[in-house]
């Protein structure tokens, strides 16, 4: 087996561990599984699209790549307006929807079932705005160097892998460590008593909606990058971040980000072993072996 | 002029009405019992592949062709749908109730991949062709041929419902509403929620398999894009429209949405230039995206109108 | 010794309306005074809504009518965690503390609610009081025993120097040796000058320190007395062998 499957593994993990840490933090706070996640990466990467391409519209130095990168200085900036207007697309999207439902205190299946409404409604908008050619955001093309071992990479994919580290990092530290991710897992446990005890549950909702869209921006423009942007881009990357929160245990950010590193290298390797045709099967099989053998998952606490 | 307008209303019904079956499944599993499926896609296209690989004549190119008579494709399409509904309930329906949802996504992108490249066995992306179709020897007279259909797909669903009419009725259907009321009291009394649920849903997925079939049947020709998510989506329009609950509801639904689908389709291609057409058939979805959750909103109960709110639905279980 | 009337109560509710579902009130209609300085028992059989009432108060159940006050303040409208800051503290029954937190971290969380500057040393004089909590604060709360699990909600609640403090049954589910220390302590903590309000199972054990005692039957106010008045009356016999016919007579 050509071990360059490992790197592929890890890159498609890294993006799907991404993800997966949005669903688990936005799963375990606001306790429903939300089908519309996936469009946060699709929404983050057409958001960038459309900014650098605007930047690059006004200033044609900024797309000229920085070396030894694909890509200008447009998508780093487009990218960081990206993640706020994609998180403030989840926040308007609790405020017209899940706040109101939640508010009413319907049973946690009308939330799932609104965000599968939602998904459906955001996506093909998507394709009704930028139809559903793909697009890229360079046209650069890049040469793999070789790291040792057999393995290959290009600039671009190492650099994501590096801001993958960073961004878990720094999640997991915000978790663990400041007043707020303390609130979060307050909340998390116990959302009366954390009222109770003086926290504004509906300020850490409404702050884990935009750290969750977010992330998930982040993750849709590094695939986007790495693969090409088209509008089933998060579509498809749904369900092996549903099983990589899952794997992960639910609520547990290093468990989200190991699960998806073992969802992108179960998937690289499946690639090899049985054929590319079969990877979006993958997740499945993991999904199902963790709900028979331990559907609390790695990490998770016990139900 | 007008009996090709009979024809087309007899085609068009025939078609609302193998939805109007889906539906009566979902509403097994949702309306009597709370329990969210987003993989119908997957149980029809179950149904539709089994009852056409066992109904069709031989193939040189792909495996079986059984040649069996459409009836026992029927059956064998709702069972095969069923065994795998009981798989995916019996796999989740203890853990969280969302786990179930994901779970049967999971499975709509299993099976999509499964029909689309077990080539030897579905045909892979160009499908089955050739599907007996029922009256086949009335083809050549389609005012014949489309009334026959719509009379046996009407008769389909009459037996449908009256058969699920007399299953909330009967003791197996107060249980179950006793469950979807109050789970611990059920519990109580010696009545194991997760059993009556999971036959429930193994229900909902074999009648979901059987539409899949009739439909099949009735077109005569099955491909991997007639089981996207969509199909999942326009069902789920359909019982929401309806009013989840009620069987009557259920199939009315499924004849206003297909209905609004049908026209709104017709509107798109007569009226948007052919290079814009995949654009409006994307805010077509947009919309329905958007009107189920204005429904969700404003009008918990349906269109129609049900006894019982949906919000209240399952709030007696935990999670 | 009867309750004297005070212009402005500690906690007070007017014709008070709750319950979790609209058309199923179980509070229907308290007017419930609480002075300040007062340890007061809330008594009543099985499902007569006491937890219900002070889950409103607490703004935990919703309310569906009338009106909360703490110090003449209306308080009915806010969310749970505002009424902290307007001096109302609460100690669930169950679930009080947060397990998978420290026993810092949920120190921390209360805390919060303070100016920065005031956090440590409010902190600070938590461990002072409940030493048990200062031997390993690293430590998990979801592994503390019975008793010291009530000590952390207490201290919890008292982070904030509450005016009013309520606890739904403190002693449920402690060994009797526990509860005299938690009764003790709340016989402290309301010397101190914190108004107190208690719903209680063990009626004995809250009567010896209650400075009164309202008893709720039916989500109503049917009785009340001051703690030791209460202590030989047989209406509380009769209350808890549960016939509510037998009560008529007694109504207040």
């Amino acid at each position: 087996m050509n071990p360059q499957f490992i790197m592929d593994g890890l890159i498609a993990g890294a993006l799907i561990g991404l993800g997966a840490i949005g669903v688990t933090l936005t799963y375990s706070i606001l306790r429903f599984a939300n089908f519309a996640h996936g469009e946060f990466l699709s929404w983050g990467a057409y958001l960038a699209l459309a900014i650098s391409g605007s930047i690059g519209f006004l200033s044609a130095n900024l797309t000229k790549p920085i070396a030894p990168f694909s890509f200008g200085w447009s998508l780093p900036i487009a990218a960081l307006l990206a993640v706020l207007l994609t998180g403030v697309l989840a926040l308007a999207l609790d405020a017209v929807l899940f706040g109101r439902l939640r508010s009413r205190g319907g049973a946690v299946i009308i939330l799932v079932m609104a965000s599968f409404g939602a998904s459906l409604a955001l996506r093909s908008l998507l394709e009704f705005l930028f139809t559903s050619k793909p697009a890229y955001y360079t046209k650069a093309l890049q040469i793999a160097v070789r790291l040792g071992g057999g393995l290959r990479a290009t600039p671009d994919q190492l650099l994501v892998l590096g801001v993958t580290l960073v961004v878990v990092i720094a999640i997991h530290l915000l978790l663990t460590r400041s007043e707020i991710g303390r609130s979060m897992r307050a909340v998390s446990e116990n959302p009366a008593l954390a009222g109770i005890a003086g926290i504004d549950v509906r300020r850490i909702i409404r702050f884990v909606w935009f750290i969750g869209a977010a992330l998930a921006c982040i993750a849709g423009i590094m695939t986007g990058l790495l693969v090409q942007i088209r509008p089933y881009l998060g579509h498809d990357l749904l369900l092996p971040l549903f099983a990589a929160a899952i794997l992960g245990g639910i609520g547990s950010v290093p468990g989200a980000m190991i699960a998806g590193l073992i969802v992108g290298l179960s998937e690289a390797a499946a690639v090899q072993l049985v054929g590319a045709e079969w990877r979006a099967a993958v997740s499945f099989v993991i999904l199902v072996l963790v709900l028979l053998l331990r559907p609390r998952g790695l990490f998770g606490r016990p139900a | 002029m007008s009996l090709d307008l009979v024809a087309y209303g007899a085609f068009f019904l025939t078609m609302a009405l193998t939805y109007a079956v889906m539906c009566l499944g979902l509403n097994i599993q949702w309306g009597q019992t709370g329990l969210f499926n987003v993989g119908i896609a997957a149980f029809v296209a179950i149904g539709a592949y089994v009852s056409a690989i066992l109904t069709t004549p031989d193939t040189p190119d792909r495996l079986g062709g059984f040649d069996l008579p459409i009836a026992v494709g029927w059956l064998g399409g709702a069972c095969a749908a069923g065994v795998a509904a009981w798989f995916v309930g019996a796999l989740t329906i203890r853990l969280r109730s969302d786990y179930l949802a994901i779970a049967t996504f999971g499975v709509a992108v299993t099976v999509q991949l499964c029909v689309l490249n077990l080539q030897p066995l579905t045909g892979g992306p160009f499908g089955i062709g050739f599907i007996p179709r029922p009256f086949n020897s009335l083809a050549g007279d389609p005012l014949a041929f489309g009334l026959a259909n719509l009379a046996l797909m009407a008769a389909l669903v009459l037996v449908l419902y009256l058969a699920l009419q007399h299953l909330a009725k009967s003791p197996w259907g107060r249980v179950l509403r006793a469950i979807r009321e109050d789970e611990v009291a059920a519990q109580a009394l010696g009545k194991r929620p997760i059993r009556f649920r999971l036959q429930a849903f193994t229900i909902g997925g074999a009648i979901m398999g059987l539409a899949g079939a009739a439909q099949g049947h009735f077109i005569g020709f099955i491909a991997p894009d007639n089981y996207l998510p969509i199909l999942t989506f326009q069902v789920w329009a359909m019982l929401i429209v309806g009013g989840s609950g009620n069987n009557r509801g259920a199939i009315l639904g499924a004849i206003i949405v297909w209905g609004i689908w049908a026209l709104s389709a017709a509107a798109v291609s007569a009226f948007v230039p052919p290079e814009q057409q995949a654009r409006a058939a994307a805010l077509q979805i947009v919309m329905i995206g958007v009107g189920l959750c204005l429904i969700l909103l404003l009008r918990p109960r349906g269109l129609v109108g049900e006894r019982r709110s949906m919000l209240s639905l399952g709030r007696g279980r935990k999670s | 010794m009867t309750a004297a009337v005070r212009p402005t109560p500690a906690l007070a509710t007017q014709a008070l309306v709750a319950g979790y579902e609209p058309d199923l009130p179980i509070v229907r209609g308290v007017d419930l005074s609480v002075a300040a300085g007062e340890l007061l028992v809330l008594l009543g059989p099985n499902g007569a809504g006491k937890s219900t009432l002070v889950k409103a108060i607490a703004g935990v159940v919703p309310i569906h009518g009338g009106t909360v006050s703490i110090g003449g303040r209306d308080i009915t409208r806010l969310p749970a965690h505002r009424k902290i800051s307007e001096g109302l503290a609460f100690v669930p029954q169950t679930e009080n503390i947060f397990g998978t937190l420290s026993i810092h971290e949920n120190l921390q969380i209360a805390a919060a609610v303070l100016p920065r500057e005031k956090r440590a040393a409010r902190i600070a004089a938590m461990y002072d009081r409940f030493p048990d909590l200062a031997v390993k604060p690293a430590r998990l709360a979801g592994s503390l025993s019975g008793g010291q699990r009530q000590m952390l909600a207490i201290a919890r609640a008292l982070m904030v120097d509450p005016q009013v403090l309520i606890l739904d049954e403190p002693s449920a589910g402690l060994s009797p040796r526990i509860v005299a220390e938690v009764f003790a302590m709340l016989t402290d903590i309301n010397a101190s000058g914190v108004t107190v309000v208690l719903v209680e199972q063990n009626v004995k054990a809250a009567l010896a320190i209650a400075s009164r005692a309202v008893i709720l039957v039916e989500g109503k106010i049917r009785h009340e007395g001051s703690g030791e008045s209460l202590q030989n009356d047989p209406i509380l016999a009769r209350l808890y062998l549960g016939t509510g016919q037998t009560m008529k007579a007694d109504r207040s």
